[in-house]
């Protein structure tokens, strides 16, 4: 009998939540993380004694206890954590913020209905159609991909108004280029403009320590710096992973939230890689200042999607980065934070990982420091100077988290292609995470469960 | 077990799903689900528990036997009447 019933490889969300899952039954369960830290691509560094998010601006899908049939509370059900383990602190508000106009919206949908009511008024009647087809739409079913575009379109008609909502959904959940399937928009609508932005009162760090205790509290193993080498197979069956020190490990069951692009290189999986190699990868500009100076410029704003074109052009650039449109997020500008002497803004903005890793090693830091400018000049125009006001700076770009999550070409959102059922063709072999289907820290941890409930708790 | 053990175990495990859950105003002939908003993750739950605690299997298609306390005690007293 193999040494586990479940390995998975990655200690990111979507790991976690799977081990939890298992662990709580009485799976003999081992998650192996090639990082001394847990949390994958939402984890935490830090710098001159502070602590630094990487992944988390704002979790989606915000939910009142009593709903109990949110996503946010089945996800903390599923996971035997009680709500009441948590506080959790809303948004003020978000801005959609393109050349002339500027959209408001909060955890009250309302707002943002008012909103496009006084910024696009012909269209009023049309986004509350537009609402009525999302809440008919069941985005949980399989089907083909279907154009998100085309869908808005049609119902809109009013290619500004289009271009405005699509920005936040995109750059917090889309892996495509310029256009959306229509399932993947109904989830991220829902998420952001009728649940909403939240964060919980601590950090990430808190956050993921609480999961792992909780997984190790049913009994779960969990090891460090322990980087997956091969994923071993015999007969058509997967019986383990050996390491990259050269230590195998058994198992009945792998569970791999490394992507598929790394899924495929450990298995020797005969699928093209490529195809599952995504092409969107941010850089994140990340500067620390007085909070009373971040205050002011934030104007009780926590996030601010810009563009300063008119139209999107959500794509990989053609350069290192992308300063025309972007995200501005203020972490610390939520209802109910106490607060601290100083405060981040953190900007991101679309890379090109391919121009990033083509840079000679003497190259790499002049041009990040160059861009990082370029990103904090671009915000500038958006809520105004800081630059002379910043304590602090950091920046991390495409490269660093392919270093750090092994997330191929640092495209956070993964592939265009998902795995949606999760499935190999190893009968146990098992793929969660980014490149199963659901995005961001609930959606991560969704996947993880899913997996599990389909296909291994059995 | 007797039907009330069984009926205790079953609220048991519930309320070690959903800390809130209200049963006082619980129907036993009405369908769980809908009185105290479990979903199907939430029935997966209460099967994973079952097995844990007493090995037992409960095959997919016979899931809809925990629709209702009183069904949930009906199916399982044979099942759990060694125990």
């Amino acid at each position: 009998m193999a040494a586990y019933q479940l390995i998975i490889i990655g200690g990111g969300l979507s790991g976690l939540a799977a081990g939890i899952r298992t662990a709580r039954f009485g799976y003999k369960t081992l998650i192996l993380e090639q990082h001394s830290l847990p949390g994958g691509l939402n984890s935490y560094y830090t710098r001159q004694g502070r602590l630094f998010e990487t992944g988390l601006h704002a979790m989606t899908n915000f939910a009142e206890p009593r709903d109990k049939r949110a996503p946010l509370n089945r996800l903390l059900r599923q996971l035997r954590l009680s709500r009441k383990q948590f506080t959790f602190h809303q948004q003020l508000a978000s801005e959609i913020h393109f050349p002339d106009r500027r959209l408001r919206f909060s955890n009250d949908p309302a707002m943002l209905e008012e909103a496009i009511a006084q910024t696009f008024p012909a269209s009023i009647d049309a986004f509350r159609l537009l609402k009525e087809r999302i809440a008919d739409y069941d985005p949980f079913t399989v089907v083909p991909w279907r154009s998100t575009r085309a869908f808005l379109h049609e119902i809109l008609q009013e290619p500004a108004l289009e271009d405005m909502l699509l920005l936040p959904l995109m750059v917090y959940g889309n892996a495509e280029e310029e256009d959306m399937d229509l399932g993947q928009f109904v989830i991220m609508f829902r998420a952001v403009f009728e649940d909403g932005f939240f964060r919980p009162s601590e950090t990430m760090r808190e956050f993921l320590s609480l999961l792992v205790d909780q997984y190790k509290e049913f009994g779960g193993e969990l090891r460090y710096r322990a980087p997956v080498s091969r994923i071993l197979t015999e007969n058509n069956q997967v019986c383990g992973v050996e390491l990259e020190n050269g230590e195998i490990l058994e198992a009945e069951t792998v569970l791999s939230t490394a992507g598929m692009p790394e899924t495929i290189r450990l298995s020797d999986w005969e699928a093209d890689a490529d195809v599952y190699s995504g092409r969107m990868s941010f850089m994140e500009t990340i500067s620390v200042l007085p909070s009373h100076i971040s205050k002011e410029l934030g104007d009780d704003r926590t996030i601010i999607f810009y563009n300063k074109r008119s139209t999107l052009d959500y794509r990989r650039p053609d350069a290192l980065l992308n300063t025309f449109w972007g995200v501005i997020c203020f972490p610390e500008h939520f209802a109910g934070l106490p607060l601290e002497e100083t405060a981040q803004i953190r900007v991101t903005n679309a890379a090109s990982h391919p121009l990033w890793k083509a840079l000679a090693e003497d190259e790499y830091g002049s041009q990040k420091a160059y861009w990082t400018r370029a990103a904090i000049a671009a915000s500038e125009e958006i809520i105004g100077n800081y630059q002379a006001s910043i304590v602090y700076q950091d920046s991390f770009t495409p490269l660093t988290i392919e270093r750090f999550t092994r997330k191929a070409q640092g495209a956070v959102y993964g592939s265009s292609r998902k795995i949606k059922d999760g499935l190999t063709p190893w009968s146990n072999l098992f793929v969660a995470g980014t490149d199963q289907g659901y995005l961001g820290i609930v959606g991560a941890m969704l996947s993880g469960i899913t997996v599990v409930n389909q296909h291994i708790l059995r | 077990m007797t039907r009330d053990e069984i009926k205790d175990v079953i609220l048991e495990i519930i309320a070690d799903i959903d800390d809130e859950a209200d049963f006082d105003a619980l129907d036993a002939d009405a369908p769980l689900r809908d009185q105290l908003d479990l979903d199907s993750m939430d029935f997966l739950d209460i099967v994973m528990e079952l097995r844990k605690r007493y090995k037992l299997q409960i095959p997919e298609e016979e899931y809809p036997e925990l629709a209702s306390l009183t069904s949930c005690v009906n199916y399982l007293e044979p099942k759990l009447q060694d125990v």
